[in-house]
C-alpha cells in the first residue's frame, strides 16, 4: 500500500511538473481538488493492477473461520469481515472488479451516446427525430429496475453482459448532451469552411464538430464513471450485481453492514473506497473541463 | 473569347420560410461566366444574394430551407456541378474551387492548430501523409507572408490576429492550388490597412498560381482595384455586368449608378446635397416579396410606368462595346432620353 500511496504521489508530482509549462495544465492544476483527485486516482487504478503484490491475502482465503470480525490491526490493515477474509485485500481486488466495470460501462455508454448524439444533431429532420424520441423512451425508464429485471430474468448472467447493460443503459444523457453541441457546432462558419475544403460528412463530424464538444464529453465521461461504479456497487449490495465470492465494493457492504454493531470496518472502507473515486472522478472531470477547453485562454 | 472555366446560367436558389411567409426568392435567374485566370467582382448591397450564389457554386446551401431550381445550371470546366454525386462534388470542392469566408475569426476551427487545418485539404485530396502535409503547410504560410512559418504552423486560431487568421485562411483555401477561388467579403471584417494587405496578397497569389477569382464584396473600392469585370446585383438577379473599366467609366444601370454616387471621394468633394454623403433612398426589399416589374422601381429616381408594370430583361448597353461585354437590367436603354439629372 505505501508503494502504492508514494507511486501515486510521484504520479501527481510529475504531472504536475510536466504540465506547469502548458496553458491547459497550468488551468487543471488550479483547481484545489485536481491535484488530490489525481492522487486517489493513480492510487487506487495502481492497486487494482497490482493487486497479487499489493494483497497480502488471497481474496478468498477465510483466515481465521472461528474468530471472524478482527478490528484493523498491523497483521490485517483494514481487519476481517464476518466470513474472516481481510477486507484490505478485498479493497485491494474489488478495486480490479468495480474501477473496471465503472471504465468499461462508461465507455460504452459514452461511445453509443456521442455517435446517437453526434448522428441526430448533425443529420436532424427524421434522423434526430426519431433518435431522441428513443432517448426520450431510455430516459423514461427507471434503469435500475430495467437493470433488476434483466439480472432476474436471466440466472447468472455473467460479468460482462451486465457490464454491457449497465453502459447500454446510461447512454441517453450522453447523448442528449453531444446532440445539443453538435447542433449548435454544425451552424458554425468553420463546418462550413470545411464542407467547402471537400471534406465529407464523417469527416467533419469526427474531426470538425466532436472535438470541439470534447470538453463537455469528457466532463460527462469522468462523472459518469461514478455514477456507473454506484450503480453497480447498488446491484451488487442487492444481490443481484457480481455474484458474492467475486469482491465487489458493493458487495463487500452487502457481507458487511448487517454486523456494522460489531465490525464497523468490514462495511465502511468499501464504502469509504466508493466515496473516494467518486469524488475523485467529480474533480479530475470539473478540472478537466477547464483545461480542455482552449477558447478560456489563461490571462 | 475561350472556353469559360465556370458557367452560372438561369442559378435559382430559393428558400421557404417556416411561418409561411411564402417563399425567399434570394438568388432569381443569375447568369454570368468566369474565364480561367480573371477577376470576377460581385458587388451589391446586403440582401442582394451574393453570399447565397457563392455558396450555390459548391452547394453549400443548407438544405432545408434552402434549394437550387430545377433549370439552374453551374457548369465547372464542362461538368454540372448540380448534378454531381456528392463524392465528384467533395472532390471538386477545396481541390478545383476554394473558398474563403467572411469571417476569419470564426471560419477557422479553434480546437486544432491552424497547421493542421492547412494540411486537412491536402490530406483530403492528394492523400499526403502527415508529414508532407505539414511541410506544405509551412510553405502555404511561407507563401501567404506570414512570418516564422515554422513556429506558426503549431498556433491555434485564437493565438492570431484577425489578419493572420485570414491570410490563413487564404493558405487553408490555396493549399490544392484550386483552378477558382471564391473569396466572400474577405476584407470586411479587417482594417482598412490590413485589407489592402490582403487584397494584394490575393493578386499576387492570383498572378503566381494563374487561378481565377471571384471577389464578393458591397465596397466598390476593392471591385476598382482588383477585379477584371464586374457584375452588379440587386435583389437576386444580376442588374448590370461589365468590365471594371466601362463599369466606372458609365455606369448605365440606376443602381449601379447610385453605389458609385454613395462611395465618399477624397478629390471631388460632392456638390449635391450640401456636402453630405449620397446614398441610395430605401432598402433592398425582402427576399420573399420582391416588387412587381423592375425590382429596383421603388428605388430608382428614373422609374416610370414600365418600370412599374414590366420586369426588364439583361439589355446590350451599345455604345461602342462588344456586344454581350456590358449588359444591363433597364428600361432606360430602350428609351435613353428619360435619363434626366437626379430630380
Amino acid at each position: 500500500m505505501g508503494g502504492a500511496a508514494v507511486l501515486a504521489l510521484a504520479v501527481v508530482a510529475a504531472l504536475r511538473r510536466r504540465v506547469r509549462a502548458t496553458a491547459p495544465g497550468r488551468r487543471f492544476f488550479r483547481h484545489p481538488t485536481a491535484g488530490p483527485g489525481v492522487f486517489v486516482l493513480t492510487f487506487f487504478v495502481t492497486i487494482a493492477f497490482a493487486a497479487p503484490v499489493v494483497a497480502p491475502y488471497p481474496p478468498y482465503y477465510q483466515i481465521d473461520i472461528e474468530h471472524p470480525n478482527h478490528p484493523p490491526s498491523a497483521q490485517f490493515l483494514l481487519g476481517t469481515d464476518p466470513l474472516s477474509r481481510d477486507v484490505w485485500s478485498r479493497v485491494v481486488y474489488g478495486a480490479r472488479v468495480s474501477l473496471g466495470i465503472g471504465a468499461v460501462a462508461m465507455l460504452v455508454a459514452a461511445s453509443v451516446g456521442t455517435a446517437v448524439g453526434a448522428v441526430a444533431g448533425y443529420f436532424r429532420r427524421w434522423v434526430d427525430t426519431t433518435l431522441m424520441r428513443l432517448v426520450d423512451v431510455g430516459l423514461a425508464m427507471p434503469r435500475i429496475f430495467v437493470l433488476l429485471m434483466a439480472v432476474a430474468l436471466w440466472e447468472h448472467i455473467a460479468l460482462w453482459v451486465l457490464v454491457l447493460l449497465i453502459g447500454l443503459t446510461g447512454w441517453f444523457g450522453t447523448s442528449r448532451l453531444v446532440r445539443a453541441e453538435v447542433l449548435s457546432l454544425r451552424e458554425r462558419e468553420f463546418v462550413a469552411a470545411a464542407r467547402a475544403l471537400g471534406a465529407g460528412a464523417g469527416r467533419v463530424i469526427f474531426r470538425h464538430v466532436l472535438p470541439n464538444a470534447a470538453a463537455p464529453i469528457i466532463v460527462s465521461a469522468a462523472l459518469g464513471i461514478g455514477h456507473m461504479m454506484l450503480l453497480e456497487a447498488g446491484l451488487s449490495f442487492l444481490g443481484m450485481g457480481v455474484p458474492s465470492p467475486t469482491p465487489s465494493w458493493g458487495n463487500m457492504i452487502a457481507d458487511g453492514w448487517h454486523k456494522m454493531a460489531v465490525a464497523w470496518w468490514s462495511a465502511t472502507f468499501p464504502g469509504l473506497a466508493i466515496s473516494l473515486v467518486v469524488m475523485a472522478l467529480n474533480a479530475v472531470g470539473d478540472a478537466l473541463r477547464d483545461a480542455l477547453d482552449p477558447r478560456r485562454e489563461a490571462v | 473569347m475561350t472556353e469559360p472555366l465556370l458557367r452560372v446560367r438561369d442559378l435559382k436558389t430559393y428558400f421557404v420560410t417556416e411561418q409561411g411567409s411564402g417563399t425567399a426568392r434570394a438568388v432569381d435567374g443569375v447568369s454570368f461566366e468566369v474565364q480561367p485566370g480573371e477577376t470576377l467582382g460581385i458587388v451589391g448591397e446586403s440582401g442582394c444574394g451574393k453570399t447565397v450564389t457563392s455558396l450555390s457554386i459548391l452547394r453549400l446551401i443548407p438544405e432545408p430551407p434552402g434549394h437550387i431550381r430545377p433549370g439552374s445550371f453551374i457548369e465547372f470546366e464542362g461538368r454540372n456541378l448540380l448534378t454531381l454525386e456528392p463524392r465528384d462534388l467533395r472532390a471538386i470542392r477545396g481541390n478545383q474551387i476554394a473558398m474563403i469566408f467572411q469571417e476569419p475569426m470564426t471560419s477557422l476551427n479553434p480546437v486544432f492548430t491552424v497547421g493542421d487545418q492547412i494540411a486537412e485539404a491536402a490530406i483530403v485530396h492528394q492523400r499526403l501523409s502527415h508529414r508532407a502535409a505539414r511541410t506544405r503547410a509551412i510553405e502555404m504560410l511561407r507563401l501567404v507572408g506570414i512570418p516564422d512559418p515554422e513556429e506558426r504552423v503549431d498556433h491555434y486560431p485564437h493565438q492570431m490576429s484577425g489578419g493572420m487568421r485570414q491570410r490563413v485562411m487564404i493558405a487553408m483555401a490555396l493549399v490544392c492550388h484550386p483552378k477558382l477561388l471564391i473569396a466572400d467579403e474577405p476584407t470586411t471584417a479587417l482594417d482598412v490597412t490590413i485589407q489592402a494587405q490582403i487584397l494584394e496578397l490575393l493578386d499576387r497569389l492570383q498572378a503566381e498560381l494563374g487561378m481565377a477569382v471571384i471577389l464578393i464584396t458591397h465596397d466598390l473600392g476593392v471591385v476598382a482595384g482588383s477585379a477584371d469585370r464586374v457584375v452588379v446585383m440587386y435583389a437576386g438577379q444580376v442588374v448590370e455586368q461589365a468590365p471594371t473599366a466601362a463599369l466606372f467609366a458609365r455606369p448605365l444601370h440606376p443602381y449601379t449608378e447610385g453605389l458609385l454616387a454613395s462611395v465618399p471621394r477624397l478629390d471631388a468633394p460632392p456638390a449635391r446635397e450640401h456636402g453630405r454623403l449620397h446614398g441610395i433612398p430605401g432598402q433592398v426589399p425582402a427576399a420573399t416579396a420582391w416588387p412587381e416589374g423592375c425590382r429596383f422601381h421603388p428605388r430608382c429616381p428614373y422609374a416610370w410606368d414600365r418600370c412599374r408594370a414590366e420586369a426588364p430583361p439583361l439589355l446590350d448597353a451599345g455604345g461602342g462595346a462588344e456586344p454581350g461585354t456590358h449588359t444591363v437590367r433597364c428600361w432606360l436603354l430602350t428609351d435613353p432620353r428619360r435619363r434626366t439629372p437626379h430630380p
